[in-house]
């Protein structure tokens, strides 16, 4: 290269737009987020309420039920919307997200058969577990059948992937709809409340062990950032680049269906966050998974906790399911975003 | 030191796309692969890269056969240029580059200097790479395939054998990109790298290649020097059209016209 081609080129230099600053911002929003969810509830309490010896009760209430609950909405929100930013990439497919390949109705479909099921039956310390169990081998399930029948009868292909998907979750419609069919009042409408996404169930006992699920399964998609930038370029120069094409979409199908299984199975299905919050994130950090993945989290985790927020302050002391939240948001926003990106 | 091609056969269900081909490209050479539509040609170049595992036969790089090769030291030893695509999210065109590279990171911006310059790409930085024209995208994607392959240089020692390999690079470009797209890959052979393109210009594969390589229904039907290879009488007949081949006397190069 000659000296007037390097001084004709004084952009190759010039670093991408500046992303730390944006990613530790979405940081503080999320600490802001859990700040302020911490601190409003049914209760009032102050920080040194909580901090003083005041009263024994407010402190219960903040310790077993605000923040496991706070603890919870962070937790799924991040891993919905990591899973969804994950599996969009993979599927180079911005519609894509863990509803899709047919984790949520899996889920759905085991907690359904628990409650519908199990109601008057269960009894004793592992009524609590039933539940998410049921919950979390229903997705896990589900994912296994989908993959399983798309390696044996198609090529692994993201298109059979898609289609499969489409068809599980067909199949677990009407495994869902002949157990509503089944339940009486009181179950339909526990499993009402469940299909809209709740997480007043939240206690320490049952999130610990969740949180460490969650965060074990969605770790390796971190690691997986690189080969899901150069997924974009196609699944043959993928390979050409050195990814490992078929073992990569093993990893992020079984990563984010096992995270996802894990958060839904607390508390239910909640919608449009592993859509919407991919695409806000692209918005403020460009389109590399690098970057994706982490801002997801924050975000994800963030927007989750002040849904939740809204769910349990909007008409207390009554509680409205989060999911209605997450969706009457997450819908519009969707829509401005198609009307933005068409020429 | 070569990749090689041993009388690889490749099916599709009952269809064979490709037919006991044996083919070999040396570093240092750049070799066209040229033929009718259907003759078999990318999918070739897709067993040549290791893409696609040949139902018969086999392909060595360097004498190694390339299924004992990880993926990954594939991608360092080879790289390949597809037909491009839009993508479903916005890259910007300096993140489709550093796609490109899997060497050091001490060394990138070297690299990425050398190949934005040679490829003439300095205005398309900074911005996005779906909202390039076709040619302009083609462009960046040859020069995201030569950084996969580049190597820092170094007096003392050759760098190792690499093979690039280019399906219709110059598809979607103007008169002057297709030159200049041509001549790099002309240029990077002689940094001991073996270059396989598929062409459909006739012409360009003359005047680029040293050696032509023609395929008909998946078959090798001749290689050698172009002059040796692309004569009328065997173009006519694969071709199904008339075909003429002659030296233009004033540039001093084959020309095939119709």
């Amino acid at each position: 290269m000659n000296s007037a081609a390097a001084l004709a080129l004084p952009a190759v230099g010039r670093p991408l737009p500046n992303r730390a600053p944006v990613l530790a911002l979405l940081a503080a929003a999320l600490l802001g987020a859990l700040a302020l969810a911490l601190a409003i509830g049914a209760m009032p309490m102050s920080f040194a309420d909580i901090l003083g010896e005041e009263t024994a009760l407010q402190r219960l209430v903040f310790i077993e039920i605000r923040a496991p609950r706070v603890a919870l909405a962070g937790l799924v929100g991040a891993v919905l919307a990591v899973s969804g930013a994950a599996l969009q990439g993979l599927f180079r497919n911005p519609l894509a997200d863990p509803g899709l390949i047919g984790v949520s109705s899996g889920a759905a479909l085991g907690a359904v058969a628990v409650i519908v099921l199990g109601s008057g039956r269960l009894a004793g310390p592992l009524t609590a577990y039933a539940l998410p169990l049921a919950a979390m081998l229903g997705a896990v399930l589900v994912t296994l059948f989908l993959w399983a029948f798309a390696a044996r009868y198609g090529q692994f292909s993201i298109v059979t992937i898609l289609l499969v998907g489409i068809a599980v979750n067909a199949l677990a419609a009407v495994g869902l709809g002949a157990f509503q069919y089944l339940s009486d009042e009181g179950q339909l409408r526990t499993l009402t409340f469940w299909m809209l996404g709740s997480f007043g169930r939240a206690n320490w006992p049952t999130v610990l062990p969740a949180a460490l699920a969650m965060a074990a399964a969605a770790a390796p998609l971190f690691f997986a950032t690189r080969a899901l930038d150069l997924m974009q370029l196609g699944e043959s120069e993928a390979f050409h680049l050195g990814v490992a094409v078929q073992r990569l979409k093993r990893r992020v199908i079984l990563c984010a269906a096992a995270a996802v299984g894990a958060g839904v199975a607390l508390s239910g299905i909640i919608g449009f966050v592993g859509l919407v919050v991919p695409h806000l994130v692209r918005l403020l950090l460009g389109a590399s998974h690098r970057w994706v993945l982490p801002g997801a989290a924050l975000l994800g985790a963030a927007l989750t906790v002040l849904a939740d927020l809204l769910a349990r302050t909007v008409a207390a002391p009554a509680e409205v399911p989060v999911s209605l939240v997450t969706s009457a948001l997450g819908a519009p926003f969707f829509l401005w975003l198609i009307a933005r990106v068409r020429p | 030191m070569t990749l090689c091609a041993e009388n690889v056969s490749l099916r599709f269900g009952p269809c064979p796309a490709v037919a006991a081909v044996s083919l070999e490209v040396a570093p240092g050479t750049a070799t066209a692969l040229v033929g009718p539509n259907g003759a078999g040609k990318s999918s070739l170049l897709r067993v040549l890269s290791g893409e696609l595992a040949p139902s018969a036969g086999r392909v060595t790089l360097d004498g190694q056969p390339l299924s004992l090769l990880q993926v990954s030291e594939l991608a360092r030893r080879r790289s390949h240029m597809g037909q491009s695509a839009i993508m479903a999210f916005d890259f910007l065109v300096e993140e489709v580059l550093a796609m490109g590279w899997l060497g050091r990171a001490a060394d990138f911006q070297a690299a990425l200097r050398d190949a934005v310059a040679c490829c003439g790409l300095g205005p398309l930085l900074g911005r996005r790479f779906n909202g390039l024209s076709g040619g302009e995208r083609q462009l960046v994607q040859f020069a995201r395939a030569l950084l996969q392959i580049w190597r820092r240089r170094s007096p003392d020692a050759a760098p190792e054998a690499r093979y690039l390999l280019l399906d219709e690079p110059t598809a979607s470009l103007d008169l002057r990109h297709e030159l200049l797209a041509l001549r790099l890959a002309r240029r990077v052979r002689e940094d001991n790298v073996g270059v396989l393109m598929v062409l459909h210009d006739l012409n360009l594969a003359a005047r680029f290649a040293d050696r032509v390589a023609l395929l008909a229904n998946g078959a090798l039907v001749s290689a050698g020097a172009p002059e040796k290879v692309l004569t009328g009488e065997a173009l006519s007949g694969l071709y199904g059209t008339r075909v003429c081949v002659e030296r233009h006397r004033r540039l001093d190069r084959l020309v095939v016209h119709t």
